[in-house]
């Protein structure tokens, strides 16, 4: 099933909680040619759309700068670690924009 | 051996052309445009046990068919009757808006990869087929689909139709005729 995946150790995945928000951000983002990926968010990350762009490090600041810039920031971003794991690396309610 | 020639033929007539003749005559030497028509033929003798020997000429490709051990043009495509095809008939999933039904989509064949049984087979047809041609968001979760074992089938002349033939980048193409032994063979197709 690992193999199956769409989410790698190491990806990030930038989750959001409404469906415009992200098919949004996702237009955003392609047309800046920035690579992301819209895919089912797994289920231990549920939220209420259950959808996330998933992206790699070395796109990670000019995504985020574009998603301010928009004002279309993720619920949160988080990043699969060993053992299917995920580690949140930013929060919308930790931050004031 | 007999000669027939199906070049300048629009699919599935080619198909159809061979099935018939390999009925009559057990084994024939078919002339073919490139490209899917002689795909499409080879496939379809591969799969019912015969011998196909292509050879390349100056106006398309010459196949050399012949019955081999076990050669039955009656049998349909190898498959379990027990098992699911999918027929996605669109680029979309639902009624609705089309920005929806595109995320829709994207979505259901992404969950796809995460469920326990996956289908046997995916046939694309009509707009479906944008999703195996390149610039889909899917090319990625097709890969991962096909590396499991499932068959991704897309319509040529859907593919045609669209002027992306040369753009295929999942799976191989297929014809109506496969298309419909398929759906007629297998217990249970679920169409999006």
């Amino acid at each position: 099933m690992e193999n199956r995946t769409m989410i790698q150790e190491g990806h990030l995945l930038a989750v959001f909680n409404s469906p415009h928000r992200v098919m949004k951000a996702e237009d955003v983002l392609k047309g800046l040619d920035l690579q992301v990926l819209l895919i089912p968010a797994p289920r231990d990350l549920s939220t209420d759309c259950g959808l996330a762009l998933r992206f790699s490090d070395e796109d990670n600041d000019n995504i985020m700068l574009a998603l301010v810039r928009e004002k279309l920031l993720p619920a949160f971003v988080c990043r699969r670690v060993k053992g299917g794991r995920y580690e949140i690396v930013w929060n919308n309610d930790d931050n004031i924009h | 051996m007999d000669t027939i020639d199906c070049r300048n033929m629009a699919c599935p007539a080619p198909v159809i052309s061979v099935k018939k003749a390999l009925e009559n005559l057990g084994e024939i030497r078919v002339l073919l445009d490139d490209g899917a028509p002689r795909e499409n033929v080879a496939r379809f003798a591969g799969n019912r046990g015969f011998t196909v020997l292509e050879e390349q000429s100056d106006n398309g490709w010459a196949l050399t068919i012949t019955a081999g051990t076990g050669a039955n043009i009656k049998s349909t495509p190898a498959s379990n009757s027990g098992d699911v095809v999918f027929l996605i008939t669109s680029d979309r999933l639902g009624d609705g808006p089309d920005e929806l039904g595109r995320l829709l989509m994207k979505n259901f064949i992404h969950s796809l990869l995460d469920a326990g049984d996956l289908p046997s087979r995916m046939i694309f047809i009509n707009s479906g087929v944008k999703l195996t041609t390149e610039g889909s968001d899917l090319l990625e979760a097709l890969g991962k689909l096909a590396g499991t074992g499932v068959e991704i089938k897309s319509c040529g002349l859907c593919l045609d139709y669209f002027g992306i033939k040369d753009k295929l980048l999942s799976g191989s193409t297929t014809n109506m005729l496969t298309t419909v032994e398929t759906l007629l063979s297998n217990e249970r197709v679920i169409r999006l």
